[in-house]
């Protein structure tokens, strides 16, 4: 148990933590030894199956009693545990920095909760934002060790990133090879559509999850009166009278929204997960990711 | 009666403030779009709002519309307060038909006040309303009612003239009789057409009409009449509460014990529920304004209480009572009496010698009545007497057992029937109509008629007659005294004055022999009748003897003497002209305020007669309890008074233009959607 404190992470939700691991429903190639089955068979004890001898196989893994029983000889073959590759892909744009707390800092919050969680059972982690360039990949970490490096890290990102959602999951796609979880928090809220983004990820054969992050004046906006909406991105401006006919349209707007992200990320195997930054982090764990089966 | 709204607008602004009203709502547009600079508020996307908006655009119009929400509501702010300074009123209602009679009673009890305003002035102004919710082309007509009819303003579509002539319409004191105004409204919407007659064809086409019939219904039922293509409605009027005392009766006699002592008694009827204390104040004119006495009189409630004053001698004057009764009917409260000198009517006897007639023309009382002068027959013959006669010098000429001479010559117009009264004797008018039959033996009486005003108090049951001859009257006689032969004893009119004939002699003269043709003279009844005779018809006076008159009733002026025009002088001071009318009397019908008039011969007060109320029926100012009138055999009930239907609406638009204020308040600082 850690008695670290940081803003990110409460000593309580570390000690909830402690217990988490994360999941995956894809078996990657890990680079080290982890603890965590690899589709590779190797020396750990968890069985996974036989197969015939081949000359040049080594012959401790021999089953003699099968041999002693059939005449014939039987490798064994057991699981390998490896480590697993976490990635947190954090919307980095202006949109993000919208909302109490602030959506950003609970993508923050988020990405170290589940940073943390890949940490203590020794496995890549990397936090990355979109807005970062295609060559120069982001720091990894491996160990509990590095907690406070990575919360270092993730302190001192900013959402002010102006880099499309597409093209930011496009370099990351190509900074990292399609092997482990991609948790990616966004409020997808780019006029250009999130599809491409989705797809990209998708085809780099991570095990995605998507986090839809939105600010409680998102979902539920206490406006009134005339108004000019700006849109604090590309400066785009709407000019709306607030009336009960134009909320209810926009409720329907955004479930809409909502229902098309989720029905987009289920067809391609993409987890969705709907979160408001009104949903304690701990929470959104404990409850949203663990039933969803990102992390047990 | 359809609802409907019919709005009529009744602006106080002069047309430089309605330039400043009218300038005010662009004034508002103007600076509303002038002010609307939309706040800008940074959002992290656009992106949502913006299909919102698209999916919005669709009913741009309608959007538009709701989104100046605000300006809208100021404008309806602003367009309520000038439809408020505006004046507006509306009909509540609608009349149905397009002919209407509206019949006003001006009567007496419509005097009344409930609450502050006169039943009349309540009705005109419920007539008023009426007119104003006729629509155009719709006629009216305007009656008022009292005893009479009046048409006020014949069928016109014209309502502002309707309007003028209702205004005219003014209160009377006299009693309450619908028959004549209904008929003045039948005439017009059930055109007249003789049963009897086939080629009597109808000249006019029936068109039918409806009767509003403003009046608190103290009038009979009318029965007789059918309503034809008239559509009755009646408004009742007056307060369920109303209650009033009043005189019904005052009058002053001489005391029959003292003849020179006066008494006054008056009645007092009650008509409400409670008892109640009246003061009665008594004036003489010549006291100045210090009542002569006062009392106080218990009226039981539905009921009368009488009250005596005694006066002690007075000659002449005014009698003015007063009850302090503060009651709504102020009509009834005040009642008068004239005290008249006497005045003693010229009578000639002329016969040939009638001693019996002479003594009871001579009795205390028949003096006091008339100034007799006797003369003999031969002074028919005499042109001074005749032309006495026929200017009318004598109020009675008793022709004993003769006639007057009458001619047809034009240029001796005195040799006529005298401009008098007359009582025969014996013998019958030398004109057409009486006629006097054979002579019969000893007629006995079976009848006379008691109600006659000759025949008061005069018992004929113990009178003997030897001999008579019965008569026959011209048309219109009435027959007095009936025998088992056939009438002794008739009168007819003739003119202004009348004939009695009597048929039989009182006394006689055969051969120079004096003889008594009937034991009368020896009777009680015959000084009875000799002084009836005085008092029907020999014009004297005696003090106080004048008929109360009822305010619209005609009467009847004596003459003292061959004037050619009596004036009159009324409460109010008018002095009024009386000529003599066709049949050569006297009669008066302006007798329309209840009061004191005065008969003025050449400026000389010759005597004074007083008109009075005194009609329960009037005083009885609570409205009919059954709420119904009866015209012939329809029922008609009364409709209850409703509102004003014209109604003020300014109120009513100030107060939505509050409302929308509030309205307005509310969705500025209450974030409610539309």
């Amino acid at each position: 148990m850690s008695t670290v404190e940081s803003t990110l992470l409460s000593p309580e939700l570390l000690a909830q933590l402690e217990r988490l691991e994360l999941v995956s429903r894809k078996i990657f190639r890990g680079q080290l030894k982890g603890e965590r089955r690899s589709k590779r068979k190797g020396q750990s004890v968890e069985f996974a199956d036989y197969r015939n001898y081949v000359a040049g196989d080594d012959l401790r893994f021999l089953d003699w009693n099968l041999y002693a029983r059939l005449d014939r000889l039987f490798l064994k073959l057991f699981l390998e545990e490896e480590d697993l590759r976490f990635y947190a892909l954090l919307d980095a744009s202006s949109s993000m920095g919208f909302g109490d707390p602030t959506k950003f800092l609970y993508a923050k919050q988020l990405a170290a909760a589940l940073g943390f969680v890949g940490l203590i059972r020794a496995d890549r982690v990397k936090v990355e934002t979109l807005g970062q360039p295609a060559g120069k990949p982001g720091p990894s970490w491996r160990g509990r060790a590095s907690m406070w490096r990575m919360l270092k890290y993730l302190e001192d990102l900013e959402a002010q990133e102006t880099v499309s959602l597409a093209e930011g999951v496009k370099n990351f796609c190509l900074r990292n090879r399609g092997q482990g979880i991609v948790v990616l928090i966004s409020d997808l809220m780019d006029k250009d559509g999130y599809e491409a983004a989705l797809r990209y990820l998708v085809s780099s054969r991570f095990d995605v999850y998507l986090i839809h992050l939105l600010s409680e004046e998102e979902v539920h906006p206490e406006i009134t009166g005339d108004l000019c909406l700006v849109d604090c991105e590309d400066e785009d401006r709407a000019e709306i009278t607030v009336s009960a006919p134009l909320l209810k349209r926009y409720q329907r707007t955004l479930s809409a929204f909502l229902d098309g992200a989720k029905e987009f990320s289920n067809r391609r195997g993409i987890h969705y997960i709907f979160a408001r930054n009104q949903i304690p982090v701990d929470q959104l764990i404990q409850v949203y990711l663990r039933k969803r089966g990102l992390v047990r | 009666m359809i609802s409907f709204w019919s709005w009529q607008w009744n602006s106080l602004l002069s047309w430089w403030q309605w330039g400043v009203l009218m300038a005010l709502p662009p004034a508002v547009i103007l600076l509303y779009f002038l002010k609307l600079k939309r706040q800008p508020l940074q959002v992290p996307s656009t992106y949502l709002w913006r299909k919102s908006i698209e999916d919005l655009h669709v009913n741009s119009l309608w959007q538009r519309l709701r989104q100046n929400l605000l300006l809208y509501l100021q404008l309806l702010l602003l367009g309520m307060l000038i439809l408020a300074l505006l004046g507006p009123s509306w009909n509540a209602r609608r009349l149905l038909g397009d002919r209407f009679i509206f019949m006003v009673d001006a009567s007496a009890s419509m005097g009344s006040l409930d609450e502050e305003k006169t039943r009349l002035e309540t009705a005109k102004q419920r007539v008023g309303e009426l007119i104003d919710e006729m629509r155009s082309g719709d006629v009216a007509m305007i009656v008022s009612f009292s005893d009479q009819a009046r048409i006020v303003q014949h069928f016109t579509d014209n309502r502002r003239l309707l309007k003028e002539r209702l205004e005219a319409v003014g209160q009377t004191a006299r009693p309450t009789s619908i028959d004549e105004a209904l008929r003045a409204a039948s005439g017009s919407a059930n055109p007249g057409r003789t049963a009897s007659d086939p080629s009597d064809v109808q000249v006019a086409d029936a068109l039918p009409a409806t009767v509003y019939i403003f009046s608190d219904g103290k009038f009979e039922d009318v029965s007789g009449f059918s309503l034809g293509n008239l559509q009755p409605e009646y408004r009742p009027l007056g307060a369920d509460d109303a209650s009033n005392v009043g005189v019904v009766a005052f009058d002053a006699r001489r005391n029959e014990e003292y003849p020179d002592q006066l008494q006054a008694f008056a009645r007092l009827q009650n008509f409400g529920e409670e008892d109640r204390t009246v003061e009665v104040e008594l004036y003489l004119d010549s006291t100045g304004g210090q009542p002569l006495d006062v009392k106080a009189v218990q009226v039981p409630a539905e009921g009368a209480a009488g009250v005596e004053f005694r006066l002690g001698n007075i000659e002449q004057g005014v009698l003015r009572l007063v009850a302090k009764t503060e009651d709504a009917f102020r009509l009834d409260d005040e009642a008068w009496a004239a005290v008249n000198p006497p005045r003693q009517g010229r009578v000639l006897l002329v016969t040939p010698g009638n001693e019996a007639l002479q003594m009871a023309l001579l009795t205390e009382d028949a003096e006091a009545l008339a100034d007799v002068s006797v003369a003999p027959p031969s002074i028919l013959k005499d042109e001074q007497h005749q032309r006495d006669a026929a200017a009318g010098k004598y109020h009675l000429i008793i022709y004993d057992r003769c006639q007057p001479v009458v001619g047809d010559d034009p240029e001796r117009p005195w040799e006529a029937m005298p401009e008098a009264n007359t009582l025969f004797i014996g013998t019958v008018p030398p004109i057409a109509g009486w006629k006097s039959g054979d002579v019969v033996s000893v007629p006995q009486i079976i009848d006379t008629n008691r109600a006659h005003p000759l025949m008061h108090l005069v018992e004929l049951g113990n009178v003997m007659i030897v001999e008579g001859t019965p008569l026959e009257s011209p048309p219109g006689g009435t027959p007095l005294i009936d025998s088992t032969q056939g009438s002794l004893f008739s009168i007819a009119a003739r003119g202004a004055h009348e004939d009695a004939v009597l048929g039989f002699e009182i006394v006689g003269q055969r051969e120079g022999q004096t003889y008594v043709n009937t034991n009368w003279p020896l009777r009680l009844s015959f000084p009875v009748f000799v002084l009836n005779v005085l008092q029907y018809s020999g014009g004297g006076e005696r003090s106080l003897a004048t008929a109360h008159v009822q305010p619209g009733q005609t009467i009847p002026l004596l003459a003292g003497g061959s004037v050619e025009r009596l004036n009159v002088r009324t409460p109010q001071g008018q002095t009024l002209e009386v000529p003599r009318n066709g049949i050569g009397g006297f009669t008066f019908s302006r007798t329309d305020t209840p009061g004191i008039y005065e008969v003025l011969e050449d400026d000389k007060l010759q005597y004074r007669f007083a008109v009075n109320l005194f009609s329960p029926n009037e005083s009885d100012i609570r409205p009919r309890p059954e709420n119904t009138i009866k015209i012939g055999y329809v029922e008609v009930e009364g409709k209850p008074a409703t509102e004003a239907a014209r109604a003020k609406a300014w109120k009513l638009f100030l107060g939505l233009a509050l409302v929308v204020l509030l309205v307005e308040w509310y969705i500025y600082n209450r974030r409610v959607y539309l």
